[in-house]
């Protein structure tokens, strides 16, 4: 044991002669992917950033909700992308069982909502109004919907409550949930050919406003108390009678155990910040320059030293 | 031959299968048909068997399938536990041997060469003869040396390279015999060798076998459901039928005196003269002069055919190999036997 | 013998559809009185579903922390990091020990060719080459690496795993009957549920990966290797015993090598399954080819994609070509004398081809790994085609009106049919189909397992993933078995159509699943169609296998007889094939059941879209019980189809 510390202290004794970082571990800092880009992008360059601090630095690819419970246990150090609206109810989960805290949150602000391709305008005109959607809801009509039109939802379990929303509002819609991302993709693919109207749900910052350029639909804005008071908002009777909130937060989570482990780093991740636009141009490097997602980092930070480099100060 | 103490001696010998074979042995008795066994929900492999081998001696247990002969070979080297009886190989108890005395008995002891060849599939013919020798722990080139030395005595010299698979049938059983000989066994099975072969193969390969029986001289049980070659290679036969020894005797006596109707219908169609010997024929002298040149006792009755239709004297005196007077033999007895009247 | 089997069978005949015909009248009485029952037996009610999940989950959480399990399990997560680190070292060159990797492309590749000649001459050396050649030169080197260094840890320790298991089992026969149940759930629960325990006990990343993919890949080999066990001929049993050997020589000289055939076979199931696990095994954040291959899709980029399902096919066939040539290898044998480098000279030439490749890449880049700018991707260019032929208007006029018809005109009515449905009904018409084939055994198995997934309460959920596969299935019967039986007789064809079996199964599944959602939408036509194209393989396959396995005889027989080719095909081949046919369909019904759960990525409303769910939020209870529902109600057509198949084959007397 006192053999151990010994050498430990001699190791941080050389290091600390040797001019590098103070006393960050020399165990690899380990960052999670997943599997929308600017989040891959994203991890790349505060790895590439932390890499310029002194740390070591590595990638694992997870799920993006089981991740929290891995950020918990230390089995990651951080995540970097925390969305209100999708991974809220994990974060705050973890946050109960302790394990993880918050460190900074993005300039970026998240919205999640019913959305549309531009090219559905020219089907209905009235848009982005909900009661023009409503009044359209034939367009967006499909064999199993019948004379409804049809709500692409993202997975059920985003727990997005847009049935409850149709049954307030009274909308001419049926919600049909996809599976995955993927199949929101693919549809507005498909759709994409014929120029077909089509309304699903969709979010920002995301790649997919660079393909295909689109609004959300305005809903009846929200307001606090808006999913859980009756009374609040233009339908007395029912809850979730408005829009999802139009800027929600994004947040950099980190497990405890960083801010002793890895001081340094962790002094560094404290100031790391994105903008919606800095986020769309990294997914756009490699969803529309079709870059792989290392190069779209380093070809990011390259051209943005201004942006990160205050950081590491 | 079988005077001296028995190499191999089976007492009363059973063999039931079923659920509890030893329990309804106990209980039903001993003399139980093989009927009345089945109808209790028993097979019975082996019935009662009580056989000796002598040393030296060839005994050919014969029968066809399903009779047990094969179940009986395999209890004497316990690769099947018995349910009664007692199996004595070289004044021990099979039986009462535990696990290492057993693997000791055939390490040292014990040969067995298996119809189907038993031939492990991934080893060169080398291997497969020298894997006695590897598992009693042989160093390598001792037990390569001793393996060439069987591959040469069976005619394999050049093949000892090749795979199971690359060989003929013949060719195969010549590695299965080569192996079992190469631990040098005092005791050679072989169960039913030459049967998966074609005729003119077994014809062949009966009398390499006859060769190496001359030049080892072993005590050997050999299988067979093939009357002719239990009569051809035999000291003694013992057929079997139902898990049961009907008769066990020599070939001569079992072709001129068969126990039994099963036996017998074994022996109709067999052509008598080429297996009675004069020796069997010949009868005490008891102070009749008998004179004239002596037959030979080894010899056939068809080998003498010639001779016992141009004798003119009524008995013929017969004489061993180094020319003892042994008896007399009646020439019309004889001449019924090749005539085929008896 | 099989004169009395055939009486005894027909006599059984009489007497069984008897007993089933009431049962099965009941279910319809029951189903056409539904206004008039009672509650309970349209649906189970409220209060007599258990929450077996909360218990379940009790269940898990005393094991894994009061009992500590989790500490066992994060060891041997530890050991199983560590060899994951050396294969990720070696063949991508994560910065672990040894610090040796990562080897060169062209060593890798030139290694893959020898092994390849050495089992199977050239044609194999090309096609093991030219595997890695193309993994390399479309730039897909390193995600590769990732999923084979995943491979080439797990599948060893899961054939190593099947071995002991196997072992075990021919040597204690109570083991055997207490794993095999046992054995027979692992292969038919959906692979959600393998990644949920395996996340939760062995940490997210390869090691869970590894572990699903073990476990996964485990059942094939115990299977094979009891079996081959249990075949090694009486008679080298009985040489090895005479020779004096001990034990454990029994086992290391005779039964192993003896057991050889089957054991490769297992080897070569592990090997297939291990890679199919893999890549799903992206769902727990796997990287590697199944990581990329999600997020591709999440960015849809089809070309790419489909370049990654190439490499996951080209890799997969090559796996399997090379065991299966392995299999059936036989030793040459060298005449005497022959010195030691003839003997061993493949061995050399491939050490010789790894050295010298190594030392070109110390030099030249490209020998060593290939930049991105210089891979011949062409994912834009094969993502522009695919968006042609999906926009395409005639196609998508066929699709637009498909759509339209089965949704409208079959599957909605067979659903909403299938939900009408009182639950008792359902579990008597099942019990009726177990009572047909097995008698009352395989009844109340049948009933029981229908029974208890109606207890659990999942009924509607299950039932819609019923209704999904049943769908899938009649449809690949439609379309699979006349083909089949056309490749079957035209021997040309016979060989193209497996291939494009082979290729359809081995492509990863959720490759197609976009082009069908883009083609029919997000419902259930694309749900039916994905899991059609995975269902139709095996129907076809089994169906070929069966019509060619007639032995000649009969055939030349019934020429002799006068009998037409429909006659011939009607009267002779097809009762013959039954049986194998049957085995393809009860295949076909398991794939459905894999499938419909990987569905769940087009968006559904059955059992796999709650699993789906589960495994966001770790609730282990929950998805142990939707698993096992998909596995009880897979088992039920497991047992009642193969037990048909069964009495059908003793029947024929053909085995």
């Amino acid at each position: 044991m006192k053999k151990a510390r010994l050498i430990l202290g001699g190791t941080a004794a050389i290091l600390a002669a040797a001019g590098a970082a103070q006393a960050d571990s020399d165990d690899p800092i380990i960052i999670p992917i997943h599997n929308w880009s600017s989040q891959i992008v994203m991890s790349h360059a505060v790895g590439k950033i932390l890499e310029d601090v002194g740390a070591n630095v590595e990638f694992v690819t997870t799920d993006s909700q089981a991740v929290y419970e891995s950020v918990r246990l230390g089995d990651v150090t951080m995540e970097l992308e925390v969305w209100e609206g999708a991974f809220g109810a994990s974060f705050r989960a973890a946050l109960e069982k302790g394990g993880l805290h918050d460190v900074a949150t993005h300039a970026a602000t998240t919205r999640e909502d019913w959305w549309y391709p531009l090219w559905t305008k020219e089907a209905c005109p009235g848009l982005p109004d909900w009661k023009a959607l409503n009044d359209c809801a034939a367009v967006f009509a499909t064999p199993e919907t019948g004379d409804k039109g049809r709500f692409l939802g993202g997975p059920v379990d985003w727990l997005k409550h847009d049935q409850e929303r149709v049954d307030a509002l009274n909308l001419n819609f049926v919600v049909v949930n996809a599976g995955s991302a993927a199949a929101l993709w693919a549809e507005i693919g498909a759709a994409e050919a014929e120029k077909k109207p089509i309304v699903l749900f969709n979010w920002t910052p995301n790649f997919a406003e660079a393909v295909w350029p689109g609004e959300f639909v305005e809903f009846p804005a929200w307001e606090d108390g808006c999913d859980t008071d009756a009374a609040v908002g233009p339908n007395p009777d029912m809850t979730y009678d408005c829009g999802n909130p139009a800027g929600g937060y994004l947040k950099i989570a980190a497990w405890d155990g960083m801010k002793e482990k890895w001081p340094t780093a962790y002094e560094t991740l404290t100031k790391v910040s994105f903008t919606n636009p800095q986020i769309a141009e990294m997914a756009k490097l490699v969803d529309v320059d079709e870059m792989e997602p290392e190069d779209a980092a380093a070809e990011w930070l390259a051209a943005n030293e201004d942006v990160w480099k205050p950081w590491t100060e | 031959m079988t005077d001296a103490a028995p190499v191999i001696s089976c007492r009363n010998v059973w063999k039931l299968f079923g659920a509890d074979p030893h329990g309804y042995l106990a209980s039903a008795g001993r003399g139980q048909s093989f009927e009345e066994i089945r109808k209790a929900g028993y097979i019975a492999a082996v019935r009662d068997v009580s056989i000796e081998v002598g040393r030296g001696e060839m005994l050919v247990i014969m029968g066809l399938s399903g009779s047990g002969k094969s179940t009986l070979v395999r209890c004497m080297s316990r690769l099947i536990d018995i349910t009664g009886g007692e199996v004595i190989v070289d004044g021990q108890d099979v039986m009462a041997l535990n696990e290492r005395e057993l693997i000791e008995l055939r390490r040292r002891k014990m040969g067995m060469v298996f119809q189907s060849f038993g031939l492990l599939p991934h080893r060169t013919v080398l291997d497969n003869v020298a894997f006695p020798l590897e598992m009693r722990g042989q160093d390598r080139h001792d037990r390569r040396e001793r393996a060439m030395e069987v591959i040469k005595l069976v005619g394999l010299e050049g093949r000892e390279e090749y795979f199971p698979r690359e060989l003929s049938g013949g060719q195969q059983q010549r590695v299965g015999i080569a192996r079992s000989l190469a631990i040098e066994p005092d005791i050679w099975f072989l169960d039913e060798p030459f049967s998966a072969l074609d005729p003119l193969i077994r014809r062949e390969m009966q009398d390499e076998f006859l060769r190496l029986r001359g030049m080892l001289g072993k005590t050997i049980v050999f299988i067979t459901h093939d009357f002719d070659e239990a009569l051809r290679l035999a000291d003694r036969i013992a057929i079997m039928k139902d898990g049961a020894v009907e008769q066990c005797d020599t070939p001569d006596r079992i072709v001129l005196k068969p126990a039994t109707e099963y036996v017998a219908k074994f022996t109709e169609d067999v052509e008598k003269s080429r297996v009675v010997h004069a020796k069997v024929l010949a009868q005490p002298i008891n102070g009749h002069p008998v004179d004239g040149p002596a037959v030979a006792a080894d010899a056939t009755v068809l080998q003498l055919a010639r001779q016992l239709v141009n004798e003119s004297r009524e008995m013929l005196p017969v004489a061993d190999k180094s020319g003892r007077l042994i008896g007399a033999m009646n020439r019309q007895e004889a001449l019924d036997i090749l005539l085929g009247s008896v | 013998m099989a004169v009395t089997d055939l009486t005894s069978g027909q006599v059984r005949r009489f007497a069984r559809p008897h007993t089933a015909a009431v049962l099965l009248a009941l279910a319809a009485l029951l189903a056409l009185a539904k206004p008039a029952l009672p509650e309970f037996l349209t649906r189970v009610p409220g209060w007599a579903v258990l929450p077996y999940d909360v218990w379940m989950q009790g269940l898990f959480d005393f094991i894994k922390d009061d009992l500590g399990l989790i500490h066992v399990t994060r060891t041997i997560s530890a050991g199983l990091e560590w060899l994951l680190d050396i294969t990720a070292n070696l063949l991508y060159g994560k910065n672990r020990w040894p610090y040796l990797g990562p080897i060169p492309w062209t060593a890798v590749a030139a290694v893959a060719a020898v092994t390849g000649y050495a089992l199977k001459g050239w044609r194999m050396a090309l096609l093991a080459g030219g595997t890695f050649v193309w993994v390399a030169l479309v730039g897909q080197w390193e995600i590769a690496m990732q999923t084979m260094s995943v491979i080439a840890v797990a599948a060893p320790v899961a054939a190593l795993a099947g071995l002991l298991l196997g072992l075990a089992a021919w040597k204690f026969p109570r083991f055997e009957r207490a794993l095999m149940p046992l054995l027979a759930v692992f292969q038919t629960l959906p692979f959600f549920t393998y990644l949920l325990p395996a996340v939760i006990f062995f940490k997210v990343g390869p090691t869970a990966g590894c572990v699903a993919t073990v476990v996964y890949a485990v059942p094939p080999m115990v299977l094979m290797t009891a079996l081959g066990l249990k075949k090694v001929s009486s008679e080298v049993v009985e040489a090895g015993h005479m020779s004096g050997s001990t034990r454990w020589q029994m086992l290391r000289h005779v039964y192993i090598p003896s057991a050889r055939t089957e054991l490769l076979v297992g080897v070569n199931q592990v090997i297939m399954l291990s890679l199919a696990m893999v890549v799903l095994t992206a769902f727990i954040g796997m990287p590697g080819l199944g990581a990329k291959l999600l997020s591709l899709m999440n960015s849809l980029k089809l070309g790419r994609s489909f370049e990654i399902g190439v490499t996951i096919v080209l890799i997969a066939v090559t796996l399997d070509r090379c065991s299966k040539a392995w299999v059936v290898k036989q030793p040459e044998h060298f005449e005497r004398g022959t010195p030691w480098w003839r003997r061993n000279q493949v061995l050399l030439i491939g050490i010789a081809a790894f050295l010298g490749f190594l030392i070109v890449a110390q030099f030249v880049q490209v020998a060593d790994h290939i930049k991105r700018d210089q891979d011949f991707s062409i994912g834009a260019e094969i993502d522009g085609v695919i968006r042609a032929i999906l926009s395409n208007k005639a196609i998508t006029g066929i699709t637009e009106w498909l759509r339209w018809f089965l949704i409208t005109w079959v599957l909605i009515p067979f659903r909403n049919g299938l939900l009408w449905l009182p639950t008792a009904s359902v579990v008597l018409a099942a019990a009726a189909a177990g009572h047909f084939v097995g008698g009352r055994r395989s009844a109340l198995l049948a009933g029981a397992f229908f029974g208890i997934v109606a207890l659990t309460g999942w009924w509607d959920r299950s039932i819609i993933t019923l209704y999904a596969v049943i769908s899938a299935v009649v449809l690949a019967a439609l379309i699979g078995l006349p083909l089949g039986i056309l490749a079957a007789r035209r021997k040309k064809w016979a060989e193209p159509i497996l291939l494009v079996c082979d290729t359809a199964q081995t492509f990863p599944s959720f490759v197609y699943l976009i082009p069908a959602i883009m083609l029919f939408g997000v419902n259930d036509v694309s749900v039916v169609f994905a899991i059609f194209i995975f269902a139709t393989v095996p129907l076809m396959r089994y169906t070929i296998e069966g019509i060619r396995a007639v032995p000649e005889e009969l055939l030349e027989a019934a020429d002799m007889s006068g009998a037409t080719r429909r006659q011939k095909l009607l009267k002779v081949q097809l009762p013959l094939a039954l049986p194998t046919m049957a085995v393809g369909f009860n295949q076909a019904i398991m794939f459905a059941f894999f499938m419909v759960i990987i569905a769940a990525f087009i968006g559904t409303q059955d059992l796999g879209q709650e699993l789906q769910k589960t495994l966001a939020g770790n609730q282990l209870g929950k998805n142990f019980v939707l698993g096992m529902c998909v596995a009880l109600m897979a088992l039920s057509f497991d047992h009642i189809i193969m037990r048909w198949s069964a009495n059908r084959r003793r029947a024929l007397g053909v085995f």
